[in-house]
């Protein structure tokens, strides 16, 4: 009787662990977090990043909010989240809004520094996988806020026919300004109803551009306590007089970004300036209808020159300490070469780990994709893309409308220098 | 003294109105005092703490180059927009409510792009506008107009918006007309015949136009009101540029309350253009009103 008991107690209560076993899977086992990224094109390679991760981490489920339509509009929605305690568990803000998000979250306690997890996994993994100049992009004030994920400087995409027919050769693109500006009025010469060069900062979506072509020539926007312009000096002068002459010598028309690239891909333009990370965008919208070519960004400076870094980090946001592990693990994977191999292969960003461009991962994709070498050439030139803080995407319109009016000769190129740059210093105060 | 019947009366009705009361407090009332409110602040959007300023951003308001530069330009976007709204939507309306057989038709043909959604369609404008790869442009080019640049010409962006609005809009009013048309009694313009009025045009000035005034009123209402409120061409199309030729009130608004994050200076300027909604509306419904002959 005693036993027959026993096993019906024992059954009793394997059923009832039974019954109560996908409670705790989903109760311990499972965590859910909550991601939001910019852009909503990047869900595609968002979405198989986080199908590879889960593979990796079963116990681990990401669920993505809508995106954000632009970094600004998730810089806005994070600020808006931050109120109201709604903050995802992570998310990837861009690295111009990051040092304003990075303060005003810290100011709450509402981001974590990845300092002390990085600390823990060792310094081998931190050398093995980052380099310092990319790690410098997530930093601010001094701590590791973000861990950087796309990073992308912009380059060169032309069309070899335009530049052949105009007498260049298409295999030794410019490596100076100079050069380029001569190969766009040859184009022009050639192709009256085309434009030579375009190099739309009258209408990119940023300033990102702008920087570039200070960068390039050894300038910095700010001065290095952040607190002043600094680009009112020999490269920031010799960069605006580039802008006016885009127009006057190479037949640049003043046109909106996209409309750029549609014209571009129609083959009315010869060389354009823009963002790796549209390569597979532009190499789209091309079609078959020239063997599209890319180039690095022309540098003036050998020393001091480079190009401003675009992308986007990892941070966490979490404020359930439970989660933090989690995050970690998936803020790890996405800056892991597994991840990277999927981001850049379907962007034609530059991979943010250093062992992604190895063989397993990246190396024949590189040799297939040969466009995608360009932006990879020149990630030793990486600049931090400055940030003017609060007030920065109002002085990018300000900055926006001057050049516009310099690249159309309504103002000569160094008068509009100086009012960009005191305008830039009056409304960083304010 | 008032009885108990219609003490508990007047009890019951304010028990019955309270919902409808309470609603419209939470849903209209506080939202506008919270925004007067924070127009009083330098608060930004994040920020921790903030602090009064009392009526600083009205001040700053209209010394700002920008907004007034927004101003403007929202004055002339009305301006061009509004005269042919409003009587090229009486004009359609006048000409279909003749047809038979195809005012079905036509009527569909100018509703199209009301229903159509601005942002989609901002594609399809933007292609038709592209100043190399356009039909817009080509057609400009082949009247011998030499090359036009219809969107990033400074001198021409408002103007283009402007009849982009209109496109959008015509087809709206036209309706709104043709309900109004068809509500005319025919025997007004059998009387009107009798009494010696023979040519459409004394049948339009003595019959059509007086008893259109309700209709014409609020078509000219909605109309300036909607053509204030010009925001999605502007994001879709120009964002604002080129150097600012097409920066609206509500796009500077958006940009600062949204962009820039200066929740109060935003606060503000709402205030300064809900302030010039109600005014306008105001005088045209007083001047129109004195004009207008309800049947």
């Amino acid at each position: 009787m005693t036993t027959i008991t026993t096993t019906r107690r024992a059954t009793l209560a394997a059923a009832a662990g039974a019954l109560a076993m996908p409670a705790i899977a989903t109760g311990q086992g499972q965590i859910t977090l909550d991601v939001l990224f910019a852009n909503p094109s990047f869900a595609r390679f968002f979405h198989p990043i986080a199908e590879a991760f889960q593979r990796a981490n079963p116990d681990i489920r990401i669920a993505f909010r809508q995106p954000a339509p632009s970094y600004d509009d998730q810089h806005q929605a994070l600020l808006r989240a931050a109120l109201t305690n709604q903050l995802p568990d992570v998310t990837f803000p861009g690295f111009n809004r990051l040092p304003e998000l990075a303060r005003t979250l810290a100011q709450r306690g509402q981001i974590l520094d990845l300092g002390p997890l990085m600390a823990a996994e060792g310094p081998k993994w931190r050398a093995e996988n980052f380099s310092e100049r990319i790690l410098a992009l997530g930093q601010v004030d001094g701590r590791q806020y973000g861990l950087p994920f796309n990073a992308s400087s912009p380059i060169a995409y032309y069309n070899p026919e335009l530049v052949a027919r105009a007498g260049g050769d298409p295999d030794a693109f410019p490596t100076s300004w100079e050069g380029v500006i001569a190969l766009g009025a040859r184009i022009k010469a050639a192709f009256p109803q085309a434009m030579g060069v375009s190099y739309y900062i009258n209408s990119f979506d940023s300033d990102w551009l702008w920087q570039a072509l200070v960068h390039q020539g050894g300038g910095r926007m700010l001065t290095p306590a952040g607190d002043a312009p600094a680009f009112g000096d020999a490269a920031g002068q010799a960069a605006i007089q580039l802008a006016r002459r885009f127009v006057t010598e190479a037949g640049m028309g003043l046109i909106g970004a996209d409309q750029n690239r549609q014209q571009f891909a129609t083959g009315g333009i010869g060389i354009i300036f823009d963002s790796p990370a549209r390569l597979a965008v532009i190499t789209g919208l091309v079609g078959g209808r020239f063997p599209l070519r890319t180039a690095p960004f022309p540098i003036t400076d050998q020393e001091r020159g480079g190009v401003p870094t675009g992308g986007n980090a990892a941070v966490i946001t979490t404020r359930d300490p439970a989660k933090r592990e989690a995050c970690w693990r998936y803020v790890r994977f996405s800056a892991g070469p597994e991840a990277q191999k999927i981001a850049v292969e379907l962007t034609g960003y530059l991979p943010t780990n250093r062992r992604a461009e190895a063989e397993e991962y990246l190396g024949a994709w590189y040799r297939q994709n040969p466009n995608a070498l360009a932006a990879a050439r020149q990630a030793d030139r990486s600049l931090p893309w400055e940030d003017y803080g609060a007030n920065g995407p109002r002085i990018h319109r300000m900055q926006q409308e001057i050049l516009t009016a310099v690249m159309r000769g309504d103002i000569p190129p160094l008068v509009g220098l100086e009012r960009m740059v005191a305008q830039t210093a009056q409304l960083m105060r304010a | 003294m008032t009885s108990p019947q219609a003490r508990r009366e007047a009890l019951a009705g304010t028990l019955f109105a309270l919902p409808a009361l309470a609603l419209m407090l939470a849903l209209l009332i506080a939202p506008l005092a919270a925004l007067i409110l924070l127009s009083l602040t330098d608060y930004r959007l994040g920020a921790v703490a903030l602090r009064f300023v009392g009526f600083a951003h009205y001040a700053e308001l209209f010394g700002d180059e920008v907004f007034r530069r927004a101003l403007r330009n929202t004055l002339l976007y009305v301006a061009l927009v509004l005269p042919g709204a409003v009587f090229g939507g009486l004009g359609l309306a006048l000409l279909l409510r003749a047809r038979r057989r195809s005012r079905p038709f036509y009527e569909v043909a100018y509703f199209l792009p009301v229903t159509a959604t601005l942002v989609a369609m901002a594609t399809v404008w933007q292609f038709m506008l592209h100043p190399a790869l356009g039909p817009v442009s080509a057609l400009l080019r082949g009247l011998g107009l030499g090359h036009v640049d219809l969107l990033n010409d400074p001198e021409l962006a408002l103007l283009t918006l402007a009849l982009i609005g209109l496109w959008q809009l015509l087809g709206f009013n036209m309706v709104l007309f043709l309900a109004g048309l068809s509500a005319i009694p025919r025997e007004l313009y059998e009387a009107a015949a009798l009494d010696g009025a023979r040519s459409g045009i004394d049948r339009f000035l003595r019959v059509t136009w007086p008893m259109l005034g309700p209709t014409t009123m609020f078509v000219t209402i909605t109309s300036t009101i909607t053509a204030f409120k010009v925001f999605d061409t502007v994001v879709v199309l120009t964002r604002g540029g080129p150097m600012g030729a097409t920066e609206t009130l509500l796009y500077v608004l958006y940009l600062e309350g949204f962009q820039y994050f200066r929740t109060g200076y935003a606060a503000a300027m709402t205030v300064v253009l809900l302030g010039f909604l109600v005014l306008l509306s105001l005088l045209q419904a007083r001047t129109i009103e004195r004009r207008v002959h309800y049947a």
